[in-house]
């Protein structure tokens, strides 16, 4: 015997020994894979940070510090009319412009092969999921929206710059998670408004080969957030919105087109 | 290997007692613990005792000690204080009389930072340099630096290998009578990242367990909210019983018209990103009442003046961060009742327990005592 095939036998000795300490089943014999990235733009241009280059529908110059977001329950819709849902432990995903390692989401589940018509997600988390403490360590865990708020987590900060009315260059944080309805401003809560809401990514069909892994692009076109069918004017809305549910509506419905897809 | 890991490795010339660290309710699972660097429980009652031990500058003359807790003092959350006879104002120095160039920060939950300590974030994972990397690296910093002991690693080794009982000790830690400074460094480590405080009225109102008074959860709210104080998106909350996201921020003190952006170790002097000038450390608001002067050069002297400061005194610059929106009102504009209830309830973080905790004060004797 060659010391080759030695080699191979020990290594094939060594290998069953091995699997046979785990309880998991063999791995199937096809798989398919999605990979999604993460990508901000601005007018179709890749986004830059921290510089104010920015103008908005409203005429606001503004620049972006920092995003930080959460989706869920993104869903792959298949021809024959079933469904996908994207369920492995991470199927809440952080994404945060500040730390590269958010920035692409290398899904675990194998997913059928087969052509798909559409991709869709929650913007935010849903109600069922948005629960307090879920993520204690951070990054995550640095988006917990206050309890006396609604509790849960931010599903976007999205802090930056812009010029104001009085010429000052004024800090915006652009917040949304759980509303509140008030009875008295900002001290008696009547209830609570769960803001999170379904996208529908337009031209998002695309096929999936056996054996194979398929990259797309989620990205984030951050003037869409200011544009329509509201055109958002941070003089109007000031610097802050997370106790301001007319504001946090706005955003919400604008952003329902915030998002496009790339393959 | 064939037989799932069920064989025992060779008997080891030393078995140190492997310690785990309890998750309280809330706090991170992960934790910043250096792979080369487990903790035991040898190597923890080792680093308690070189922490207070004043022989670790390198010397023996009575006048001429200095120890880690000449400075890091227990009963104030291991800062010197506000109080403290020598460092008069809370402003340290150095055993020669250099002062250190920032005021002092506390030890508290430093096993749950991973994005760096001191002041500015220098000594972190993402250090290029592998010897400023973690909590290790304070120790021999501390031994050399002309602000602190003013010693030398030699010198302290030394000393130490000479202090009957401590050979044995290193032995027991790390399985060699041999003193070394990476093993003191080690040792000293482990003991820090057991200075745990989870047990303040706060977190007992987390658990459960205790009412807040009606003035300390308005302090709560208004901690929380924007419209109110505003603090949670550096300084945590709920859901974030850190209190501190251990991120830095610009917040709001100097305008760089006055030139007060000249600091070398701000935290723009490690990232080299302007958008740093002037940062620093979010410290945590844990026993902060215990831990002033306040802020990283000690300008405020008590808690009110932070108050008033975040309430009327912010001052803008390009470098302030966004989260400080209310930078263009001098700031949050709290109301006399406002301000005593925000400060009710940064007090519900004091934790006694840990300020008292005798496993984290010194020791009852020495080594080398009988
Ligand atoms: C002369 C007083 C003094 C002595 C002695 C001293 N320290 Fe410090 N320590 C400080 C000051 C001041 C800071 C804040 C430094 C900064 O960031 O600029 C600090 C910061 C630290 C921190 C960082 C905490 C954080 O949250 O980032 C650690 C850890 C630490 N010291 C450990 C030690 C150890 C271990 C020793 C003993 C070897 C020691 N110190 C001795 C004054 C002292
Ligand atoms: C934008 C982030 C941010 C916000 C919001 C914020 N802080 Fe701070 N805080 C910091 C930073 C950064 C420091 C340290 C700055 C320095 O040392 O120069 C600090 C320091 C402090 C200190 C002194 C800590 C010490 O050890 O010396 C206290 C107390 C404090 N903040 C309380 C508050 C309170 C109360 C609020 C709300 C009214 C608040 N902070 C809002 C970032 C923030």
């Amino acid at each position: 015997m060659s010391k080759n095939i030695i080699n191979i036998i020990l290594l094939t000795l060594v290998s069953t020994a091995f699997f046979s300490c785990k309880e998991k089943p063999d791995p199937p014999e096809v798989e398919q894979h999605i990979v999604i990235n993460f990508d901000f733009k601005n007018n179709g241009e890749y986004l830059e940070f921290d510089t104010m280059m920015y103008i908005n529908e409203a005429g606001n110059h503004y620049m972006v510090n920092e995003i930080q977001f959460f989706i869920s329950d993104v869903i792959l819709h298949n021809s024959d009319g079933s469904e996908f849902l994207i369920d492995d432990w991470k199927d809440i995903h952080y994404v945060d412009t500040d730390v590269p390692a958010t920035h692409n989401w290398e899904v675990f589940d194998n997913i059928p092969a087969g052509e798909y018509e559409k991709v869709s997600f929650t913007f935010g988390i849903s109600e069922e999921k948005n629960h307090s403490f879920m993520f204690p360590n951070p990054p995550e865990r640095d988006m917990f929206w206050p309890e006396f708020l609604g509790g849960g987590y931010h599903y976007m900060k999205l802090n930056g710059k812009w010029l104001d009315d009085n010429q000052q260059i004024s800090p915006f944080d652009f917040h949304m998670g759980i509303g509140q309805i008030y009875y008295s401003y900002p001290d008696s809560i009547t209830d609570f408004v769960q803001n999170a809401y379904e996208v529908v990514l337009p031209n998002s069909s695309f096929d999936l080969e056996e054996n194979s892994t398929k990259n797309i692009s989620f990205i984030m076109n951050v003037e869409k957030w200011f544009e329509s069918p509201h055109t958002y004017d941070h003089n109007i809305w000031k610097g802050y919105i997370m106790q301001n549910q007319e504001a946090m509506n706005v955003a919400c419905e604008n952003g329902h087109d915030v998002f496009t897809i790339g393959f | 290997m064939i037989s799932c890991g069920e064989d025992k490795p060779e008997p080891e010339p030393f078995q140190p007692t492997p310690y785990q660290i309890e998750v309280p309710y809330g706090f991170p699972t992960i934790f910043n613990i250096p792979e080369d660097n487990p903790m035991t429980v040898e190597g923890i009652e080792l680093g308690r005792y070189l922490f207070y031990d004043g022989r670790m500058s390198g010397r023996t003359h009575p006048d001429s000690l200095m120890s880690c807790a000449t400075c890091h003092i227990q009963a104030n959350s291991f800062e010197c204080g506000i109080n403290h006879p020598e460092y008069i104002g809370g402003f340290t120095h150095g055993i020669t009389g250099k002062p250190t160039p920032h005021v002092m920060l506390p030890m508290i939950n430093l096993v749950w930072n991973s994005y760096g300590y001191l002041w500015n974030g220098f000594v972190s994972k993402d250090n290029p340099n592998p010897n400023y990397r973690n909590i290790e690296a304070l120790v021999w910093m501390g031994i050399v630096a002309e602000h602190e002991m003013n010693s030398d690693t030699n010198l302290a080794k030394e000393t130490i290998q000479n202090i009957p009982g401590y050979p044995e000790l290193f032995k027991k830690a790390f399985g060699s009578e041999t003193v070394t400074v990476k093993n003191m460094s080690k040792a000293i480590a482990q003991f820090i990242r057991t200075l745990i405080s989870a047990n303040s009225k706060f977190d007992k109102y987390m658990r459960g367990e205790v009412q807040l008074t009606q003035s300390e959860l308005s302090g709560f709210v208004l901690f929380t909210t924007e419209e109110g104080a505003d603090c949670f998106h550096c300084h945590g909350g709920f859901g974030n019983p850190m209190f501190t996201t251990n991120l830095f921020y610009n917040n709001g003190k100097d305008s760089l018209f006055t030139g007060q952006f000249e600091d070398l170790r701000d935290r723009y002097h490690v990232t080299g990103d302007p958008m740093d000038l002037g940062a620093y450390k979010a410290t945590t608001l844990r026993n902060i009442e215990l831990t002033g002067p306040y802020m990283h050069d000690g300008r405020f002297a008590t808690l009110d003046d932070v108050i008033n400061f975040y309430s009327h005194d912010l001052v803008w610059s390009p470098y302030v961060n966004p989260l400080m929106h209310h930078i263009n009102n001098q700031g949050v504009q709290l109301t006399p009742q406002e301000k005593a209830d925000l400060k009710a309830f940064i007090q519900t973080l004091r934790d006694d327990e840990f300020l008292t905790n005798p496993d984290f004060g010194p020791p009852d004797k020495f080594p080398d005592e009988e």
